[in-house]
């Protein structure tokens, strides 16, 4: 008599054990699915507000101190990019990783166009050359681009009277700049 | 639940069991629902800080020398700005901390910048804030120093100088949407009663004593030394630590900036046989700006970058900025 109440009272507290684990595990997975959504919908929104940042960026970037030609080139000029501070910078980059917040800066110039395959500048084949890859020289993630000037200290090579003379000029031309984010996290 | 024959309640196992399941399952809820609308909350915080950093952007100037926009946020916000020089750069951090039913969420995520240098009241409360920028020149552009004032603030300017006081008219005429909450007036005494006053020069009494000839800013037992207009504003809106901190930032850029031209002017010697001639002081202006420790030498290195630019200024073909 005593066995059967006992094995009566096991199978209730087995029947409820199993009832909890039932709820537990329920109220665990809408938890999970809430959480996936909620990071879903946070990184949803970390994206947009970089992209924003970027499109910003990338319509500001020629214009930041590192960038800029200020009025060096024949009186002030906004959108313009001094290619030889870039190519001082490009030698200090590693300081500038984190700077700006986008994971590449890409300068490409546009016209006259480039008629040998892309050709990243090097202090040796200087100007002669089409890009310029700053922070990584990798083209992974989105990117938003301006169009911009690219200026230069150039050396004019003219004759008068038959005797050579060398001049230094400015010289500009059009090119893009491309900043890149998230490239890190493909 | 059993009523025994003694008319005694007794609990069954079952009873005992459930309950106290019951129990650990709604505390268990009702925890999670608290986390999970905290979690909102530091998400709106942190979604908003983020939001004014990328905001910031087409504040940052070109030629243009001051610009003020109106930024309206439809709750209640503190904005938090905090400034640290562990690295180079340094960082810009702002958080923000919002008012929901009633009472103010606990400071979000720190969104940093390394890029940004924020000058205001920390931290500054409002729904809408006024943000202006203006360029540091030392003598070529470095930054743009960004101030942000909530329209609850207000600053009354007494007596400032022409170019001063020409400059606050613009800005006001700019945006005089509503609330403005720069005040210019000739006597103290006309300044509103709640409002921050700010002397210039002779005139004494007032929050902050600005002495342009000495270029240093007097609050109460504090002194912060500037040099030219943007970083007197910097002064005026933010607090001695974090203007410290931003012009220890600053100096370091500075020095970067410095290295750059550094480099250009050899890079250009090379390709152009153009010499800027400036290697000297540039070297000097570098060890200058590695030495700095305050806003005192701030001087010393305006002075130098006065002289750097004028040397630069004498070779037209070789300039290594304008």
């Amino acid at each position: 008599m005593k066995t059967k109440k006992q094995n009566k009272a096991q199978m209730k507290i087995q029947q409820m054990s199993f009832m909890i684990i039932a709820v537990f595990t329920f109220f665990a997975v809408v938890g999970m699915m809430v959480f996936t959504i909620k990071l879903n919908s946070i990184r949803i929104s970390a994206d947009e507000l970089e992209a924003q940042n970027a499109k910003l960026l990338a319509s500001k970037i020629a214009n930041s101190p590192e960038f800029s030609c200020g009025n060096l080139y024949g009186g002030s000029k906004t959108d313009c990019v001094d290619l030889d501070k870039v190519m001082a910078l490009k030698s200090n980059i590693g300081k500038y990783s984190n700077f700006w917040g986008a994971s590449n800066i890409e300068i490409r110039k546009v016209y006259p166009e480039w008629i040998w395959e892309d050709k990243e500048c090097t202090p040796n084949n200087y100007p002669n050359c089409s890009m310029i890859h700053l922070i990584t020289p990798s083209e992974k993630g989105e990117g938003k681009y301006n169009y911009v000037s690219l200026c230069r200290k150039e050396i004019y090579r003219k004759k008068i009277d038959g005797r050579t003379f060398d001049e230094v000029v400015d010289k500009c031309e059009v090119g893009q700049i491309i900043v890149r984010y998230g490239g890190e996290e493909e | 639940m059993i009523n025994n024959k003694k008319g005694a309640m007794e609990f069954s196992f079952a009873w005992i069991f459930a309950i106290v399941a019951g129990a650990i399952i709604l505390s268990l809820a009702i925890y999670g629902v608290v986390k999970f609308m905290n979690m909102q909350s530091s998400e709106i915080d942190a979604q908003t800080a983020k939001g004014i950093g990328v905001l910031l952007n087409p504040l940052e100037t070109g030629f243009e020398d001051s610009k003020r926009v109106l930024m309206e946020i439809s709750t209640d916000t503190r904005i938090y700005t905090g400034c640290s020089n562990d690295s180079i750069f340094g960082r810009q951090t702002i958080t923000t901390s919002q008012k929901l039913s009633g009472e103010w969420s606990s400071e979000g995520v720190n969104v940093p910048f390394y890029n940004r240098y924020i000058f205001s009241k920390n931290p500054v409360q409002g729904k809408d804030f006024y943000i202006f920028s203006k360029p540091l020149e030392m003598p070529f552009k470095v930054a743009d120093l960004i101030y942000i004032t909530s329209t609850e603030d207000k600053y009354c300017f007494v007596n400032p100088p022409d170019e001063i006081e020409d400059e606050i008219k613009i800005l006001i005429k700019k945006n005089t949407k509503k609330n403005e909450n720069f005040i210019l007036e000739n006597r103290r005494v006309n300044c509103p009663e709640e409002s921050i006053q700010i002397c210039f020069d002779t005139q004494t009494g007032c929050d902050m004593n600005v002495n342009r000839n000495l270029r240093r800013v007097q609050r109460s037992s504090e002194t912060l030394w500037y040099e030219g207009d943007a970083l007197m504003y910097a002064a005026i809106f933010s607090s001695k630590k974090d203007y410290e901190c931003q012009i220890d930032r600053l100096m370091n850029r500075t020095e970067q900036l410095y290295e750059i031209y550094q480099d250009k002017a050899e890079f250009i010697l090379k390709k152009t046989n153009c010499d800027s001639e400036l290697d000297i002081e540039v070297m000097r202006m570098i060890n200058l700006l590695k030495n700095f420790q305050d806003s005192e030498d701030l001087s010393v290195i305006y002075d130098m970058s006065e002289e750097i630019d004028k040397k630069n200024k004498a070779y037209p073909e070789c300039r290594l900025w304008y």
